[in-house]
């Protein structure tokens, strides 16, 4: 009995193995297939019918009626994908590039002119001034000790105290100037009639200093 | 009417001062009992002090500068009528006492000034002076 049941055994393994690597060899030819087909023309043409077929739309409607949405938007937030991208695109030093030549582009411009030029705009602009929040705003910058103190800071300054001093001495010298052009202007009338009145001709100019 | 002015802001000048110091000098004095002849010399004391300042005043700026503030205020300069300089201390206290003297008469001294061909008062022909105007300086940048 012995030798049979070798025999038996023998030929079960050799059926497993013989198995096994036809397994291998079919799933290596379906691989070759499919990508023999996704590099043809003949697989993007199927892709692009399959894409543009109703099928297509329906199955994608499907989609978005059902959890799935609901679902990538949880693990987009569980997996913090948002922020990731974020990050990669703000370190991005072309990003940067992209961003300063877009502000300083004359198109930029015209649309931030245009978007505060627009009656939208003002609307915002006069509602933002009518509304509380700006008088709340205001009312607390007013009783804020830091105001007084950036107030008191600059008043202080000698820039400040030193253009006040210029205005003030232009204002005295404004003052001074007009005193002496009236004094001036009498003085000459004066000595006029006082020469007309003693029959004497009219006097040259004044002397003035050497 | 140039002169008038100086001469007014001049005064001004010199009673803003004298008030000071004479109230300064009052409320000193005014802890202290003084008998009434002694305040009537303190009094005098005051007077002479008072004119002292004055003619100071007046003098030492005509023989310095030529110009006392009431005069750098209006543009004008008081200097020798011959070679235009700077009046000498003695000529500066002589002209003082000429301007009192032409003010006496109901200041009918200064009438001159509206005929003369310099512009001089009593005062001017006595002392020899003149008073003359000064350009404006044009401010440096």
């Amino acid at each position: 009995m012995r030798p049979v049941a070798g025999a038996a055994s023998l030929g079960l393994r050799a059926e497993r193995g013989a198995r096994r690597a036809l397994g291998r060899r079919a799933e290596d030819a379906a691989l070759a297939t499919l990508d023999a087909v996704l590099a043809s023309r003949v697989g993007a043409e199927a892709v692009d019918r399959v894409l543009a077929s109703d099928l297509a739309v329906r199955a994608v409607g499907k989609a978005l009626e059902g959890p799935l949405v609901e679902a990538v938007a949880t693990d987009v937030v569980r997996y913090a994908v948002l922020e990731r991208l974020a990050e990669g695109a703000f370190e991005d030093p072309e990003l940067e590039r992209v961003l300063v030549a877009a502000l300083d582009s004359p198109a930029a411009e015209r649309l931030l002119a245009a978007a505060l030029d627009s009656p939208a705009a003002e609307r915002f602009l006069v509602r933002v001034l009518e509304s509380k929040l700006l008088d709340e705003a205001v009312q607390r910058l007013l009783e804020g000790e830091e105001l007084w103190l950036v107030v008191n800071e600059i008043a202080q300054s000698p820039a400040v105290t030193e253009a006040i001093t210029r205005q003030s001495i232009g204002f005295a010298d404004q003052v001074a100037g007009g005193v002496r052009g009236g004094s001036r202007s009498a003085d000459a009338w004066l000595e006029r009639a006082a020469r007309r009145a003693l029959r004497r001709p009219p006097a040259g100019p004044p002397p003035e200093a050497p | 009417m140039t002169r008038a002015i100086a001469f007014a802001v001049d005064a001004a000048i010199i009673d803003l001062i004298a008030l000071v110091v004479g109230v300064g000098v009052g409320l000193a004095l005014s802890i202290l009992s003084i008998s009434d002849d002694l305040q009537t010399v303190l009094l005098a004391c005051g007077a002479a002090a008072f004119a002292v300042w004055s003619v100071a005043y007046f003098a030492v700026f005509w023989s310095t500068t030529g110009q006392t503030p009431g005069n750098r205020l209006m543009h004008i300069r008081v200097c020798d009528a011959d070679d235009g300089t700077v009046l000498s201390p003695r000529r500066s206290l002589l002209r003082f006492g000429a301007l009192l003297l032409a003010a006496l008469p109901l200041f009918a001294g200064f009438l001159p000034v509206l005929v003369d061909d310099r512009r001089r008062g009593l005062h001017d022909m006595l002392a020899g002076t003149v008073v003359v105007g000064v350009p404006s300086r044009v401010p440096s940048p």
